[in-house]
C-alpha cells in the first residue's frame, strides 16, 4: 500500500516536469492552428475551429516553401556525403590490414577536432568560400557541413568497424573479395546500424544547424528553415498565429519521425555524447 | 579503391582543415601584419570581449549544476519504475531535436511581459509582483537564457544518465541493501560514484556547449541588453560582419583566444574530476 503510495507521489514532480518540458511545444501547436486575431483576443484559447489552411497559407505565401526544399537539400546531400566519405574512411581506419603512413597521427588530429569550437574555423571558412564563389550558395554550405561532421561520424564509425571479426574478412578475402567488395558486400551492410545512428545524428544537426547559415547565407532565397525563423520573427513578429504555424512546419518533419523512431533518435542522439 | 578514397579523400580533408587555422592575423582582405597587437587590445582594452567572456563562463558554470542535478533526479524518478516511464522519457527528449530558433521564438513568447507564461504563471500563484520583462533588464536576461538551455538539455542529460543506471549490476545494489544501506546511502555512496565517468563526460559536454554558445542569444538578445547575454560567440560575429571596422583579424584573434581557454579549461576539468576518483578509490 506504501509503495503505492510513493509511486503517486514520486508521480508529482514527474507530471510538473513533464508540464515545464511539453507545456511551451504544445502552447505553441495550439496558436498555430488559430489566426493571430483569436490569439490576441485569448493567448491560451483552444484551436475551435481550428484552421488547418494556414498551413498552407504559410507554405504558398511565406515563402516556407522554398526555405523547407532549401533545408532538405542541404541536409539530405551533406548526409549522404558525410555517410559515404565516412564510412569508407572509418573502415580504413578501423580495419588492422590498411596500414598506410601517418595513420595513428591522422587519426588523432580528426579525433581533436571534433571538439574544436565553430568560431575557429568560421572567419577563414567565409574567406575561403568567398575565395572559390561558394559563398552565398546551398554547395557551399553543403561543403561546410560535410567537413564539420565528418571527424565525428568517422570516429563513430571506426569504433564499430574495429569490432567487426578478421574471420569475416579473411573468410571474404579467400572467397576472393577485392578492397572495394569486401568493403560494400561485407562490412558496410553488417555497419548499418552504426550508420543509421550516425545517419539520424548528422541529419539533425545539419536540419538545426544555425551559426554557419547565419553567416555564409544572406540572400532570401537560399535561406534554411532555422535562418528564416530568424528572420521572419523579426519581420513580422506582429503576427505571432502565422509564425506558430512556421515553426510547426520547421519542427514537424524530424518530430514526427522521432515519434516513430524514437529508440533510434536517442541513440543517435546520445552517440554524439560520447565525445567530449 | 577504399585504400585509394582513404588515400586521396583523406589529405584533402587534412589539407583544408589545416588550411583554416593558419590565416590569423590578417586584416580584411589586404594582409597587413599587425604582430600580437589584437590580442594586447583583446586582453587589455576590449571591455565587451570580458563582459562576453563573463557571461560565457557564468553560463558555462552555472547550466552543467543546474542541469546535471535535474536530469539526474528524473532519472532517479524514471528508475523508481513510475508509470508510463517511457511516455515521459520520450516527451522529456523532444526539446533537444529542436533548433535553436525555434526554441528562441517560443521562448521569446514565454518570457512576453502582457501574456507570456512565466509572467502568467506567477500572477496564477499570486507572485503578480515579480512578474517582468524578463529579457528586457540585464539582471534577468542571462538568467533567463539558461532556463531555456536547461529546458533543452535536462532532458537529454536524464537519458544518458537513465541508460547509465540501468547498466549498473543489480548485484551491486542488492548487496548493499543486504548490508544495511538505505536508499539515500546506495544513491550517494553507490550509483554516483559508478556513474562519475558519465557524470563528468556530460558535465565537460555541457560545459564546452554553453562556451560555443551562439544561436540561442542571436535569436533571442542580440546579446543585449547593455550587453547583458553577450558571448563571445556572438560577439564574434558581430566583430566580424557587424562592426564598422570589416576586421576578421581582430574576430580571429578572440577566436583564438577562446579556443585555447576551452581546451585549457576543459582539459583542467577532466583532469581535476579524475584525480578526485583516483583519490577516492
Amino acid at each position: 500500500m506504501s509503495r503505492r503510495l510513493t509511486r503517486l507521489l514520486l508521480l508529482l514532480p514527474v507530471l510538473a516536469y513533464t508540464v515545464f518540458s511539453a507545456g511551451p511545444y504544445l502552447w505553441t501547436v495550439m496558436m498555430s492552428l488559430r489566426t493571430t486575431e483569436e490569439i490576441y483576443r485569448s493567448h491560451y484559447g483552444l484551436p475551435i475551429p481550428a484552421h488547418w489552411a494556414k498551413y498552407a497559407t504559410a507554405w504558398n505565401e511565406f515563402g516556407y516553401a522554398t526555405y523547407f526544399r532549401n533545408s532538405t537539400i542541404v541536409a539530405v546531400a551533406s548526409v549522404l556525403i558525410v555517410t559515404l566519405i565516412g564510412s569508407m574512411a572509418g573502415f580504413a581506419f578501423g580495419r588492422r590490414r590498411y596500414h598506410f603512413p601517418l595513420r595513428e597521427p591522422l587519426f588523432l588530429l580528426i579525433f581533436l577536432s571534433i571538439m574544436f569550437p565553430p568560431q575557429i574555423m568560421l572567419l577563414s571558412l567565409f574567406q575561403i568560400l568567398v575565395q572559390y564563389h561558394l559563398f552565398n550558395s546551398l554547395a557551399g554550405l553543403t561543403l561546410v557541413y560535410v567537413v564539420t561532421e565528418l571527424p565525428l561520424t568517422i570516429y563513430l564509425l571506426r569504433a564499430f568497424f574495429a569490432q567487426i571479426p578478421t574471420e569475416l574478412e579473411e573468410a571474404a578475402r579467400i572467397d576472393g573479395c577485392s578492397d572495394w567488395a569486401m568493403f560494400w558486400r561485407v562490412m558496410f551492410p553488417m555497419a548499418l546500424p552504426a550508420v543509421a545512428t550516425t545517419v539520424i545524428l548528422n541529419f539533425i544537426y545539419f536540419w538545426n544547424e544555425f551559426l554557419y547559415a547565419v553567416v555564409f547565407i544572406t540572400q532570401q532565397k537560399i535561406r534554411t528553415l532555422p535562418l528564416a525563423i530568424q528572420f521572419l520573427v523579426s519581420d513580422q513578429y506582429q503576427d505571432i498565429g502565422m509564425l506558430a504555424t512556421g515553426l510547426m512546419i520547421a519542427t514537424l518533419p524530424v518530430l514526427v519521425l522521432y515519434l516513430f523512431l524514437s529508440e533510434w533518435f536517442v541513440k543517435g542522439m546520445t552517440a554524439g555524447a560520447i565525445k567530449g | 579503391m577504399v585504400l585509394y578514397a582513404a588515400f586521396t579523400i583523406y589529405p584533402v580533408l587534412v589539407t583544408f582543415y589545416n588550411s583554416l587555422h593558419t590565416l590569423r592575423m590578417d586584416l580584411g582582405m589586404l594582409y597587413e601584419y599587425v604582430g600580437l597587437e589584437h590580442f594586447r587590445e583583446i586582453l587589455t582594452s576590449d571591455d565587451v570581449f570580458w563582459k562576453a567572456a563573463r557571461n560565457s563562463l557564468v553560463w558555462a558554470i552555472v547550466a552543467p549544476l543546474v542541469d546535471l542535478p535535474l536530469a539526474f533526479v528524473l532519472a532517479l524518478t524514471l528508475h523508481a519504475r513510475v508509470p508510463f516511464a517511457r511516455v515521459f522519457r520520450t516527451v522529456w527528449f523532444t526539446p533537444v531535436l529542436m533548433s535553436y530558433p525555434v526554441v528562441g521564438v517560443i521562448w521569446l513568447w514565454v518570457y512576453n511581459y502582457d501574456w507570456g507564461i512565466a509572467n502568467l504563471v506567477l500572477r496564477a500563484v499570486g507572485l503578480g509582483s515579480y512578474a517582468q520583462a524578463w529579457l528586457a533588464s540585464p539582471a534577468t536576461a542571462l538568467p533567463a537564457l539558461i532556463l531555456v538551455t536547461t529546458w533543452m538539455f535536462a532532458g537529454f542529460n536524464m537519458v544518458v544518465l537513465l541508460a547509465a543506471i540501468h547498466a549498473i549490476p543489480a548485484d551491486y545494489l542488492e548487496a548493499a541493501t543486504v548490508d544495511g544501506a538505505g536508499p539515500w546511502h546506495r544513491t550517494v555512496r553507490i550509483m554516483i560514484p559508478l556513474l562519475r565517468p558519465t557524470l563528468v563526460n556530460l558535465a565537460i559536454l555541457d560545459f564546452i556547449g554553453k562556451m560555443k554558445q551562439f544561436a540561442l542569444v542571436w535569436v533571442m538578445t542580440r546579446g543585449g541588453p547593455m550587453w547583458g547575454t553577450e558571448t563571445v560567440a556572438t560577439y564574434v560575429v558581430k566583430r566580424a560582419f557587424e562592426w564598422k571596422t570589416l576586421d576578421l583579424g581582430y574576430p580571429s584573434a578572440i577566436a583564438v583566444i577562446w579556443f585555447v581557454i576551452i581546451f585549457g579549461l576543459s582539459l583542467l576539468l577532466t583532469r581535476v574530476l579524475q584525480r578526485r576518483e583516483a583519490l577516492e578509490f
